[in-house]
């Protein structure tokens, strides 16, 4: 079964996400970041920022659930299994950093084939409090001969 | 804060930084639980064997994190990195030895931006793969 081409475009339910100081500091652990400015505040004050940083890729974090919500979408008709993570991009604005405030709204910003494969392109712009954009994540999802089926 | 590197003593072409790390099976499973992707293709040995992989593979994501600490350890300024586009091509299995690396591409005065090409590889049984290739990272330096 092909996936519903039609859907690009479509927008989903606003995620708010607040960037928790013990998360952060669990995911530097996991990708093994020893960078102080991530794990200690008065580090990354001394480096000239006013709160610890969250690392480049910790939006994952947030876009479990913002892509989601697209991948489970009953309407797009996703086969999840046979899904694999294909490409990333970040788009920062600004460093993100701990006790930012955030929200998205997701948004299929593609869909289409390629021969046998499928491909979805999930963009999430998460923007803080004060509405200022602060990182543009784009996720590529390829589903792995599911076009034309 | 400021910048480890100057973009004056910047060339394209130059290799940029080199970062390896040996992928262990328990910190892919604290990467899940970091992440909150469950996915059992990177947990479950049988689920990996029933979709065709000898094992479990890590996360992309997993890849994609060590290529953009090599980016802010080389640049020190994180707030430096303006923008990272990966690609994931090939699986990262336990055990194996991840080298996430960079090479300067393009060096504009102007703008302040550098342009890197980065990529990760591996080398199995005696032949380099690319779990991260056609790969780019931007950072602009103060």
């Amino acid at each position: 079964m092909a996936m519903n081409y039609a859907l690009k475009g479509k927008t989903y339910q606003e995620v708010t996400f607040t960037v928790d100081r013990d998360r952060v500091l669990q995911f530097c652990d996991a990708i093994g970041e020893d960078n102080p400015i991530f794990r200690d505040p008065a580090a990354a004050k001394e480096a000239g920022y006013d709160e610890q940083l969250a690392p480049p890729t910790f939006p994952t974090v947030m876009q479990i659930m913002t892509s989601g919500q697209v991948v489970m979408d009953q309407e797009l008709g996703l086969n999840y299994m046979m899904v694999v993570h294909a490409e990333q991009e970040y788009e920062y604005h600004r460093p993100l950093k701990v006790g930012d405030e955030l929200t998205a709204v997701p948004r299929i910003a593609d869909a289409y084939a390629r021969g046998p494969n499928e491909f979805l392109v999930i963009e999430a712009e998460m923007r803080d409090r004060s509405g200022e954009t602060v990182v543009v994540a784009r996720s590529t999802l390829l589903s792995r001969g599911t076009a034309g089926g | 804060m400021e910048p480890k590197v100057r973009i004056e003593d910047l060339q394209a072409g130059e290799e940029a930084f080199s970062l390896s790390k040996v992928v262990k099976r328990e910190e892919v499973k604290a990467y899940a639980d970091a992440s909150g992707d469950q996915n059992p293709l990177h947990q479950d040995d049988n689920f990996a064997r029933s979709v065709g992989f000898p094992g479990i593979i890590a996360h992309g994501m997993f890849s994609m994190a060590l290529v953009a600490k090599a980016v802010t350890d080389w640049v020190g300024d994180p707030g430096a990195l303006k923008r990272i586009r990966v690609q994931f091509r090939a699986p990262v299995f336990m055990a194996e030895a991840l080298v996430a690396r960079g090479r300067v591409d393009q060096v504009d005065p102007s703008s302040r931006r550098v342009t890197l090409s980065v990529w990760a590889e591996v080398d199995r049984a005696g032949e380099r793969q690319l779990p991260v290739k056609n790969s780019r990272a931007e950072v602009e330096l103060s």
